[in-house]
């Protein structure tokens, strides 16, 4: 294995790597957006009526559950539950629903250690000025919420990337997908794999130095 | 396929008492497989952690690099690597070797990181303290950072327990029989998908719970 045929083989490697690493990005990205969207929604009606009540405990029911479990299990069964039942979804879109909704039930957890993060005499002291609760919201509770959750999105996101390297199991044609396809071609099991590996590298080492970089403009606003 | 039977009843449970041994068996398989990985990680990282806090600069290369790559990889790829990689360079390891051995040293990184944290959580001046009163090093991190450390690292440990339970999930891709190799088995085998999956679920979730309580009852005992 002298280095010049291995750059040679790289170089025929990289066109499948990308197209998989763009798949991976783009499914990661549609997860954590809706994780996102997802999380807030369950952090709302989780907190209903103090916490009371039949929505709350489906919710807590929720997370324990996908917490709980795998998320290949997760992602197996939304795929192959369905299609008992005569349901045939497309790969990515229940790869893409497998983990936005595991990632839901992390940033709803996030989302609660945040809000504790702003002190309630800070909001009291705003309704007492007789400041609008969605004013209060927008201008007290959220930019110290958004400061306080930051760290802990970016490390989510992070695993969400990672995570996302199993949605290949249902043949969806991300980064790792390419690495097998790969291998499956030429039995150079050990240079392509460090190679993928190298790609997530890549990939989570973007989501933290950009995660770093809006920090520091979280902080100086 | 042939559904149609299946619209009539939503669970069938003469199957699912029939498949209870089965999972239980491979239940087992997946505690051992996350013992393996919990202790040699919790090792495995302990040695990392214990590396970094000699201040040699090597040594704090050597952690930076460990972690950073462990944990910025998917846990599939490290095992990829492991189980299908490694025999091109001479190593091959049946599945339970490499499934345990990968998660154990992918265990490891996240444990040191936890390590770190705890360590970094105790007060500089007990230690100065410490020294003053004329405390050799060793002693200082046996009598002095260790049960204090070790102590707070409980949660943490936990619930990367939990995270490596639910990672070894993936040694069913390198064929070894844990729950959800076996679930796919009886799926295909017998094209029934409701029972086994549910049941898979039921057994994960129920092992976190496990975990759970195991934790709270250990911070229970080890309370100030």
């Amino acid at each position: 294995m002298n280095a010049a045929t291995f750059a040679e083989r790289l170089a025929a490697y990289l066109p499948v790597l990308l197209q998989g690493a763009a798949m991976t990005l783009a499914a990661a990205v549609a997860a954590i957006v809706l994780g996102f969207a997802g999380g807030a929604v369950l952090l709302g009606v989780s907190m209903r009526r103090g916490g009371r009540g039949f929505l709350p405990a489906a919710v807590r029911t929720y997370l324990s559950f996908f917490r709980g479990t795998p998320l290949l299990v997760q992602l197996l069964m939304l795929f192959y539950l369905p299609s008992a039942y005569g349901i045939n979804l497309p790969p990515l879109i229940v790869a893409i629903a497998a983990l936005g909704l595991n990632s839901a039930a992390f940033q709803c957890e996030i989302l609660r250690a945040g809000l504790v993060a702003v002190p309630v005499g800070q909001i009291e002291a705003a309704a007492s000025f007789g400041i609008l609760p969605a004013r209060i919201f927008r201008h007290v509770q959220l930019p110290q919420l958004a400061r306080a959750v930051w760290p802990a999105v970016v490390s989510e996101a992070i695993d969400v990337v990672k995570g996302s390297a199993i949605i290949s199991v249902i043949s969806v044609a991300d980064l790792a997908r390419g690495g097998r396809q790969i291998v499956s071609a030429n039995f150079r099991p050990l240079e392509v794999y460090l190679s993928v590996g190298a790609c997530y590298l890549l990939m989570t080492g973007a989501v933290l130095l950009l995660g770093v970089w809006i920090s520091r403009r979280m902080a100086r606003t | 396929m042939d559904q149609p039977a299946d619209g009539a009843h939503v669970i069938d449970f003469v199957l699912l008492g029939q498949l209870l041994p089965v999972f239980g068996a491979a239940a087992l398989r997946t505690v051992m497989l996350t013992l393996v990985g919990l202790v040699g990680g919790l090792v495995c990282g302990f040695c990392f952690h214990a590396l970094r806090e000699t201040g040699w600069r090597m040594a704090a290369c050597v952690y930076q690099v460990y972690t950073g790559v462990w944990r910025g990889m998917p846990f599939l790829i490290h095992l990829f690597i492991v189980y299908f990689g490694l025999p091109n360079a001479g190593i091959s390891l049946d599945p339970f070797a490499a499934a345990g051995l990968t998660l154990a040293v992918y265990g490891g990184a996240y444990f040191a990181e936890i390590f770190r944290a705890c360590w970094q959580s105790i007060p500089r001046g007990q230690i100065e303290a410490a020294r003053c009163m004329g405390l050799p090093a060793r002693q200082i991190f046996r009598v002095i950072e260790c049960p204090q450390a070790l102590r707070a690292s409980l949660p943490l440990i936990a619930s990367q327990t939990i995270l490596l339970m639910k990672e070894s999930a993936l040694a069913s891709v390198v064929t070894y029989p844990e729950l959800t190799m076996t679930a796919g088995k009886v799926v295909s085998a017998q094209f029934v998908y409701v029972e086994p999956y549910l049941l898979l679920a039921l057994c994960y979730w129920g092992l976190s719970l496990l975990i759970n309580l195991a934790a709270r009852a250990l911070r229970a005992r080890f309370a100030i």
